[in-house]
């Protein structure tokens, strides 16, 4: 069909009626997806530091990433926080979503309180978790008074700890987000489902393990989709918390590319490392399709 | 009486999982709450204030123009969303009801951008922005967040759920495209545009690392931006910290309150999509 021909399929009107709707929208997409994101190709093969006009520097900004220990460093500490907050994306949150998922009264207020941290702004979360964090703090409070800890530490200030302590903010904040995600997902659970297997005899734990699981499996793609698109451009929480220290303890890509950038004003180099970045989103992307999919009832 | 219970465990575990989550605010509400008298920090934790003063928090709001952030912020959401919610739907609508050339190739564009990570973005858009003339405006801060692949992509399913009975009929009665889709079609998709506002909002409200790379001028800080110049301002001084922080983080509470019932059935359309 050419596309000058007048129909134009359920809808009528013009040829060209589609794209009248979609000027504005496309408009703002050349202007602040495509241009910018050719530009930060361009970019990484370019000096330039805003000042003076860009250099071409062909692959260097590449060369200088495999001997720089920075970027390794930001590279495994995103990989660790990735991989550190699987249990908060996958495990507690489904647990939680069955927890509220029962009727009981006022569970819409548990609910609530749950999500509140995802409502809240990171910058908010971060001062406050600053404070549980405190030397004087709850949780060394806590640990010193069980015993666990001798003395309190200062988990922010601990190449030991930071990386830890960031893992458990950043984990704590979206949890409320998946829950929602496996609540959607148990809702959508036709009912009768687990009246056939309570026939059968299926404990609590069967049931969970044969009808829930299997049948949340799509939701857990999404979750997980969205934990690594986080997990590897966390910036927020190091920029309030720590600014990448102790000792780039906790320098993840996302604060690099960010330092480099607008502290160092090396935008070549700080666009070769997002377009690593990028390639790493899409590899954990396709990753987690084929793992995912096939599986999908 | 075995049911009560277990029913009772029940809300103790849940209230137990409740104090995790809601801890860290009501520490830091404490400390904005408490006398100099009080120690902020001891073992144990001693968290009512006696009494409850309001000193810190009238020293937040006064060491920085905080009601001045708190209004850009409401700025940056009363035009920024619905701007979002115009554009999305008019991208949406297109790709949701008509057939054309390049309607898959479109969707697939857009859907693509939505692995674009943000820090990747931020320096060319920086550029774009300051290229436009638009660094350190209000333009500048919202602009680049009206196009969204996710708003595009709810709306999409939106329009595409909406019976074609109803479109067939207008046309029949001599409806043009804009009147359709202005009084048939938004209309239908109340319910995801509601759960883009709210979406939009709290992202708005939220929003860190574009306003701090774009802005210069402190006085076009959105509250977010503005806690965290207060922590530059205010220093060691935690008390006044913790009652500034915790001002910003009312405003969003109180419209997630009243909003919540719309959240879980946004889940639900997003995911099914």
């Amino acid at each position: 069909m050419r596309a000058k021909s007048s129909s134009t399929g359920a809808v009528g009107g013009r040829w060209y009626t589609p794209w009248l709707f979609l000027v504005p929208g496309l408009t703002l997409f050349g202007v602040f997806f495509v241009w910018p994101a050719a530009t930060a190709i361009q970019l990484a093969f370019y000096k330039y530091d805003v000042v003076t006009a860009p250099v071409f520097v062909g692959m260097r900004n590449f060369a200088h990433l495999l001997e720089d220990d920075r970027f390794w460093s930001a590279v495994r500490n995103s990989l660790i926080l990735l991989v550190g907050l699987l249990p908060m994306s996958v495990v507690i949150p489904l647990l939680l979503a069955v927890l509220v998922n029962q009727k009981l009264r006022f569970i819409q207020v548990y609910r609530l309180i749950y999500y509140l941290p995802v409502v809240t702004s990171m910058v908010a979360v971060a001062v406050a978790w600053n404070y549980v964090f405190h030397h004087q703090g709850v949780i060394n409070w806590m640990l010193t008074g069980f015993g666990i800890l001798d003395e309190p530490v200062q988990y922010l200030l601990d190449p030991n700890w930071a990386l830890a302590a960031l893992t458990v903010v950043e984990g704590w904040k979206g949890m409320g987000t998946y829950m929602m995600i496996y609540l959607a997902g148990l809702q959508a659970i036709p009912g009768d489902l687990y009246e056939a297997a309570r026939m059968d005899g299926a404990n609590a734990w069967q049931r969970l393990r044969s009808v829930t699981i299997p049948l949340i499996v799509p939701y857990f793609a999404v979750a997980l989709t969205i934990e690594m698109m986080d997990a590897m451009q966390v910036f927020t929480s190091v920029y309030v918390m720590t600014k990448g220290g102790p000792q780039d303890h906790t320098l993840t890509l996302g604060y690099y590319i960010w330092s480099a950038a607008f502290e160092q004003y090396d935008m070549g180099y700080a666009s070769a490392m997002g377009l690593v970045l990028w390639a790493l989103l899409i590899a954990f992307a396709l990753l987690n399709y084929r793992l995912t999919k096939g599986r999908t009832v | 009486m075995r049911r009560l219970s277990r029913r009772a465990l029940m809300y103790l575990l849940l209230s137990a999982i409740a104090v995790v989550f809601i801890g860290p605010f009501l520490i830091m509400l404490s400390m904005a709450l408490k006398p100099a008298s009080q120690p902020v920090f001891s073992f144990p934790p001693d968290l009512i204030p006696r009494p409850p003063v309001l000193t810190w928090a009238i020293e937040a709001w006064t060491a920085v123009p905080y009601l001045r952030f708190m209004l850009n912020s409401v700025l940056y959401c009363g035009v920024g969303i619905p701007i979002y919610m115009l554009i999305s739907a008019l991208t949406a609508y297109p790709l949701a009801v008509m057939n054309f050339r390049g309607r898959t190739v479109v969707f697939f564009l857009i859907l693509s951008t939505m692995f674009l990570p943000g820090e990747l973005m931020l320096i060319p858009r920086f550029l774009v922005v300051s290229d436009l003339g638009m660094a350190d405006s209000y333009a500048g801060v919202l602009l680049p967040g009206v196009l969204s692949a996710f708003g595009i992509f709810l709306l999409r399913q939106a329009f595409s759920g909406v019976p074609r009975e109803i479109v067939d009929a207008a046309r029949v009665d001599g409806c043009g495209e804009i009147r359709i889709f202005w009084r048939i079609m938004m209309p239908s998709v109340r319910p995801t545009l509601a759960v883009m506002a709210i979406f939009g909002f709290i992202s708005t409200w939220n929003s860190f690392i574009w306003p701090l790379v774009v802005l210069k001028d402190s006085s076009k800080y959105p509250i977010s931006l503005g806690v965290a110049y207060l922590a530059g301002v205010t220093g060691t001084d935690v008390r006044s910290m913790a009652a500034g922080t915790m001002i910003s983080v009312i405003p969003v509470v109180i419209f997630f309150i009243i909003m919540q019932r719309h959240i879980l059935d946004g889940m639900k359309g997003a995911v099914k999509g």
